[in-house]
């Protein structure tokens, strides 16, 4: 049965975007809590740390993110677990984050010259104490823009999820065009919904890089 | 016994050799004065007396502990030997107050007060008093370094470290760095010194250490060695400093 494109085909098109938050939230906080992980054993001074958090980010990097999608979603169910596109889509996003974060957050680290840590390590402090006094707070101000940057990526990526039916924005434009067969207008609807979400962090982002650019 | 007795100290990145065997013991109160040619190994020296880097021989012991051994605590050892380097270093989204007051507070668990007056004392002894609350990039080259020696004060080391202190400095800068030295020297501190200053070598320290290709090529008390060098090399080093 076909319909127009109402009023309130728009209004499912917004409640579906509470997903794309929600998969884009517990994607960040729990590639947070990998990237922070991993951006920590890249620096720490042991060696075989360092190395296994490499060879995770070049696993992660070098693989697509809707293989992972299929490896959690369809991969398990051979061996009799069923997952539920919610936790399919919340691990391969929190996997693929915390490789990018894990990235992002140790360059910042990194980009601390090396003599802050002398400097910290002469005055008698432990490792753990001259990243959170030293290193840790001014690798933040270096870490927010290229963050936020990545959030917008992140936002945008969440629509691999429908591929697994997890209903995002995307795939409700893909239902909602499947009853009305309008695809222009649902698509460009759902365009200028990922829009509206991700310009005013983009905007953000910028200004913060100016201004970081500003104070140096 | 000595405060710092390096024996036979060898250091090589990779297969350059940068320290060949260097032998030297500083009593309690000794100033000493290390000079040399650029790359000859000063730096180097210094960065092992507090364990900055590891050796490939020999050992170095400070007040009795073994710096290269691998059982030492090197964070017990860092509270009793304070190093100031050329650059500064200091931690520049600090104020000046906090960046005094981390190591106390965060490693000798010294209380929010006691630490505020802490580094009013050490402030006013290098004449900054009054910049307790500005911010690193907020102070010339001259009062940065004044408040890394201040910083390094506060711990109240047994041994202070200097690393050519006033080479990053603008000439008309140099003075105010090197009065604040002879103060913390005047005050009985023992001192190892990297410096190109001769002139203040020569009026501060009581033993100058001449540094030639990783070795300690010559030393004796300043005046004597300083006046009248005994290697030509010294010689040599001497002239092109003082033009
Ligand atoms: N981290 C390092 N890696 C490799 N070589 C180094 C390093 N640090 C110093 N060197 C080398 O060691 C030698 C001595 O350096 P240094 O102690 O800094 O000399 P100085 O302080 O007398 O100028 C130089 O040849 C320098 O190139
Ligand atoms: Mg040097």
């Amino acid at each position: 049965m076909i319909r127009e494109f109402t009023f309130i085909d728009f209004l499912y098109l917004l409640a579906a975007t509470r997903w794309t938050l929600a998969l884009t939230a517990v994607a960040f906080a729990g590639g947070g809590l990998v990237g922070l992980t991993v951006a920590l054993l890249r620096v720490s001074a042991l060696a075989p740390m360092r190395w296994l958090a490499g060879l995770y980010v070049l696993v992660v990097q070098g693989t697509p993110l809707l293989v992972w999608l299929f490896v959690f979603f369809f991969g398990l169910s051979i061996f009799g677990i069923a997952v539920s596109p919610w936790i399919a889509a919340a691990a391969s996003f929190s996997i693929y984050a915390g490789a990018f974060l894990g990235e992002i957050w140790r360059g910042c680290l990194q980009a601390i010259p090396r003599t802050q840590w002398e400097a910290g390590g002469s005055l008698g402090l432990s490792f753990v104490q001259q990243l959170r006094y030293i290193i840790v707070p001014q690798a933040l101000r270096l870490a927010i823009p290229p963050t936020v940057g990545f959030l917008v990526q992140l936002i945008k990526n969440t629509s691999l999820a429908a591929v697994i039916g997890f209903i995002e924005l995307t795939r409700e434009g893909q239902l909602t065009t499947a009853s009305t067969f309008r695809p222009f207008t649902v698509y460009l609807t759902v365009a200028a919904i990922y829009f509206a979400l991700c310009f005013p962090l983009t905007q953000w982002s910028r200004r913060l890089e100016r201004r970081l650019h500003v104070a140096r | 016994m000595s405060l710092v007795e390096l024996n036979d100290v060898v250091k090589r990145y990779g297969q350059h050799t940068v320290l060949n065997g260097v032998s030297l013991s500083v009593d309690k109160g000794e100033i000493i004065a290390i000079i040399g040619r650029s790359g000859s190994g000063k730096s180097t020296l210094l960065r092992c007396v507090n364990g900055l880097e590891p050796i490939q021989g020999g050992s170095v012991t400070v007040d009795g502990t073994v710096v290269n051994d691998p059982g030492t605590d090197l964070r017990k050892l860092r509270q009793h030997v304070g190093i100031v380097f050329q650059s500064f270093n200091l931690f520049p989204h600090l104020s000046v107050e906090k960046n005094i007051t981390l190591a106390p507070k965060v490693v000798k668990h010294v209380p929010s007060g006691e630490a505020r007056r802490l580094a009013e004392n050490v402030l006013r002894k290098v004449g900054l008093a009054e910049k307790i609350d500005a911010y690193p990039d907020q102070l010339s080259g001259g009062q940065q370094q004044r408040v890394a020696i201040a910083r390094s004060l506060a711990m109240q080391p047994d041994l202070m470290l200097f690393d050519e202190i006033t080479s990053a400095l603008d000439p008309e800068l140099v003075g105010e760095v090197l009065k604040v030295l002879e103060e913390v020297a005047r005050e009985g501190m023992t001192m190892m010194l990297v410096t190109h200053e001769i002139g203040f070598a020569r009026k501060v320290a009581s033993r100058v250490v001449f540094m030639h290709e990783g070795r300690i090529w010559e030393q004796g008390p300043a005046a004597a060695t300083l006046g009248s060098p005994r290697t030509p090399e010294l010689e040599t080093f001497l002239s092109a400093v003082l033009h």
